[in-house]
Order: C-alpha cells, then structure tokens, then sequence
C-alpha cells in the first residue's frame, strides 16, 4: 500500500513535471491536476464501492444495521448517510463521501458475522465520526496540497532557478534534479499525510467512543478483529490493499516495515486509548 | 461545527436542544380536536444507559422521582431495554399534560445528573380514527418533532401520512425541516 501510494503520487508528480518541461503553459498543467483532485473528491466513492463489490442495501434488506445507524445518527446528531454491505469474508468497515450529506457507511458481511452488536455498533460510530470530521474531504485535500507542493518547487526551479543569469545554459538546472527535488518533497508530504491519517483514526475512535459511551465495546471489537484478520486466506487481503486508508483496520498491517508508513496507528495503542476513555468515563463518579 | 473542530477532529457530543417538548402539551389539544388523533395515553422516552456507577444510581433516584410525582399525577412508570441496548422508560397515563410533565420528569433528571446527551427521542403515541398506530418522535439533540406511522410488513413507513400530518400540525409544533432526519424507530413498545 505504501509503496503503491509513493508511486502513484510520483507519477503524478511526474505527469505535471513531464506537461511543465514539454511547453504547455502553467495554467493548463494547474487545471489538469485540479481535475484529478476533483475527480478523486467527487467521483472516487462510487469507484471505491464497487471496487469493494459493495452494494447499497435497503432497510429491509439490512434492518437492524439500519436500526442501529439511525439511532447514531440521532446521538451524533447527523443525516443518514447511504448504508452498504460488500459480501467478503474479510472482518472490516468504512465511511466513503465528502460530506455527511453525500456519505456512505459499508460493513462487510465478515465484520457483521464476527461481531457482537454492541462491538459493531463501537465500529459504526467509528465510521460515523470519519463522515462528521469529513475526513475524505481532509485526506483528499492534503493529498492536493502535496502534490502542489511538488509542483511549486518544480515551478520556482523553472522560472526562478534561471532569473539572474540569462543566457547561461549550464545554470539551468536539468529535468533530473527537478524530478528529484519535487520527488524529496512529495516524499515528505506523504509521510505527513500518513501521520494525519493516523491521528485522525485516534480522533474517530475518541469520537465513536463518545457516541456509543462504550469505549471498552470498541476496544474489543479491535482486539477480535485483529486476531480474525490473522485467520483469514491471504488472497483476500492481497485483493483489498488499495483501498486500506478508508478502513477500519487495516489489512496486512502486521507486515506493514515501520509504523511511520501505516494509515493506522497499531492497535495496542488504539486500545490503550480507548482504556483511557473508559477510565475517564468511569471517574466521573 | 466549526472550522477548528473540522481539523482537529474533536468533536463534542450535542447537548440536548433548548427544551422544546412542551409545544407538544398544546398540540396535543390540535391533534385531538381537529385531527382526528388521540392518545393512547402512553409516551416513552429513549435513551443510553451507561455502564457507570454513578449513572446507575441518577438512574434510580430518577425513577423514585418519577414514580413520586406519579402517584399524585396518576402516571404510572415502567421500563424495557431494547436489542439494540437503549433504554424505554415508558409512562402511561390516560392526561395527555401529565405524560408530557412525566417525560420532561425524566429528561431533567437526567441532564441533572449530567447525562443530558445521553437522551435520544421522547416518543408519543397516538390512535388514528381507524385506530392505527401514528407516533409523534421528539428528537432531543435538534429540539424537533417528526411524525412516525408504520405501515405494517416490515420496516415499511406510510411516508405520505407523515407529509400529510406536518402540513396539518403546521406551526403547532417545531417539526424537523429535514426529511432525512426522520428516523424510524422500528418495534416501539408503546
């Protein structure tokens, strides 16, 4: 996942350096890669549902999911979102959509089968809480920004690099270290962008714990979900990496190198803060 | 929710709405009168009991509270908790005004004790002329009334009768402007 996303942000990072040097003008380039981003904000839900193989499911179809996402939404105090099942044995959940108007919640049928109601209900919330904070919005956003980072080094390289000696070719610098530069600093954005990532998931489980009341029903459904997603065949996890950032818990985070790759933070410390919900829940007395 | 908490990601829980449930004492005279609806003389109100200790003992001294001023008023308090592991304290009384001062009973004690965002829904229920069930549902978090009426078969609503019962209610009450707001509440006791 990491890697794949490294990559992807440096084609991208190399497609408006390639457009750049090749003479089409600034603004052209900004557009296209506005474009992208919009078409990642706007488009990208749909694209991500039926890569899951999800499908929107009616109150009749599902009524007790339905039944305990409207009561949520009654606490959060949201509108309810679209409500979808992917049929996959893979134990997991997540929130698509930029804004709570337009969201869609998805749990897979593996994550309904293993779970308690109430440890499913912690999830839902956890996926409820990324559609208040709009954290597609956010991650998408972040992601421009990136890349516009990427894009103003190229940039001040191209027009400024060269500004006070005209006509010395051997001051310009060459495709290469522009690639490599804009590169460093995409590089270093997509570590940022993990980190947000990660402290964000922090802020969903604060926020479905707050929701539920029940820190202590969220932390379990971490510590079944982690020890399921161990039992589950391999394939199943190989097929599902791309889309690991919207999830609930990540698969394949045990081979993840180091933590400052993960989109997640590891669930000890996830649980370890959900305890310390509880314990301030429980002082109140 | 402001800029600031869009970026943090903190959000707080809602407390509940300035207290409109009263409106309902008055328009449960228009429901009677020129709607057809009466009371069948219950109301519930919805909400997360927590697995606290001092939660627990504001929920018992609650319910002598309630029990206490039923027996002057006639209400009569019971309670069941439903699957999904919210809590019904259903009181019954055939005045309409004493059901609405009951569930207000309640909610106060609750947020006295500091778990005001706890409450989900007062629930009111009434008997049309052809004596089918038709609810009005309070939602304490954005202090508005929807109307709920099942249509029988399952998790099937008769969305036209609850379109129809706004545009009739009309400013008698606060009623929720948004239609996806309206959430069903599915197997209510009452």
């Amino acid at each position: 996942m990491a890697v794949v996303m490294i990559l992807l942000g440096a084609l991208y990072v190399g497609l408006v350096g390639a457009l750049l040097t090749s003479g089409v003008n600034g603004i052209t380039v900004a557009l296209i890669a506005g474009g992208l981003a919009a078409f990642q904000l706007f488009g990208s839900d749909k694209l991500a549902l039926h890569a899951m193989g999800a499908r929107e499911v009616s109150p009749q179809d599902a009524p007790e999911l339905h039944a305990m996402i409207e009561r949520l939404c009654v606490q959060a105090d949201l509108p309810k979102p679209k409500i979808a099942i992917a049929e996959t044995r893979m134990p997991n959940a997540f929130a698509l959509g930029r804004s709570p108007k337009s969201a869609t919640v998805c749990a897979t049928t593996g994550i309904m089968e293993m779970l308690s109601p109430a440890e499913l209900e912690g999830v839902m919330a956890h996926e409820l809480t990324h559609v208040a904070n709009r954290d597609v919005m956010v991650m998408t956003l972040a992601g421009f920004f990136a890349t516009i980072a990427a894009y103003i080094v190229q940039f001040g390289f191209f027009f400024g690099g060269g500004g006070s000696s005209y006509g010395d070719d051997d001051d310009n610098p060459s495709f290469l270290v522009l690639f490599v530069v804009s590169l460093v600093v995409y590089i270093i954005s997509f570590f940022l962008m993990q980190a947000l990532s990660r402290y964000r998931e922090f802020a969903a489980d604060r926020g479905a714990a707050l929701v539920t009341g029940r820190p202590s029903a969220l932390a379990s459904a971490l510590m079944r979900i982690s020890s399921g997603m161990e039992r589950i065949p391999q394939q199943d996890l190989r097929a599902s990496k791309e889309l690991s950032a919207f999830y609930f818990f990540p698969p394949g985070a045990k081979s993840a190198i180091g933590g400052l790759f993960a989109t997640h933070p590891t669930m000890e410390k996830r649980i370890a803060a959900l305890q310390r919900l509880e314990g301030q829940l429980q002082g109140q007395a | 929710m402001g800029l600031f908490d869009v970026i943090t990601g903190r959000r707080k829980l809602k407390q509940p709405a300035p207290d409109r449930l009263f409106a309902m004492s008055t328009a449960g005279v228009t429901l009677e009168t020129s709607m057809g609806l009466h009371s069948s003389g219950k109301a519930a109100i919805v909400f997360q009991p927590l697995a606290t200790a001092d939660f627990d003992a504001i929920l018992t001294d609650m319910e002598e509270v309630v029990r206490g001023t039923g027996e002057d008023t006639g209400t009569t308090v019971d309670k069941s908790d439903d699957q999904y592991g919210y809590r019904w304290m259903i009181l019954a009384d055939p005045d309409f005004e004493d059901l609405v001062v009951g569930v207000n009973g309640v909610s106060t004690a609750l947020q006295g004790g500091g778990y005001g965002e706890r409450i989900l829904t007062a629930v009111f229920a009434f008997r049309d002329a052809q004596d089918r069930h038709v609810y009005w549902i309070y939602n304490y978090k954005r202090g508005t009334f929807y109307p709920f009426v099942p249509a029988g078969g399952a998790q099937q609503r008769d969305s036209e009768r609850e379109l129809r019962l706004k545009a009739q209610i009309g400013a008698d009450l606060p009623v929720e402007a948004e239609l996806e707001r309206w959430f069903p509440l599915w197997g209510i006791p009452i």
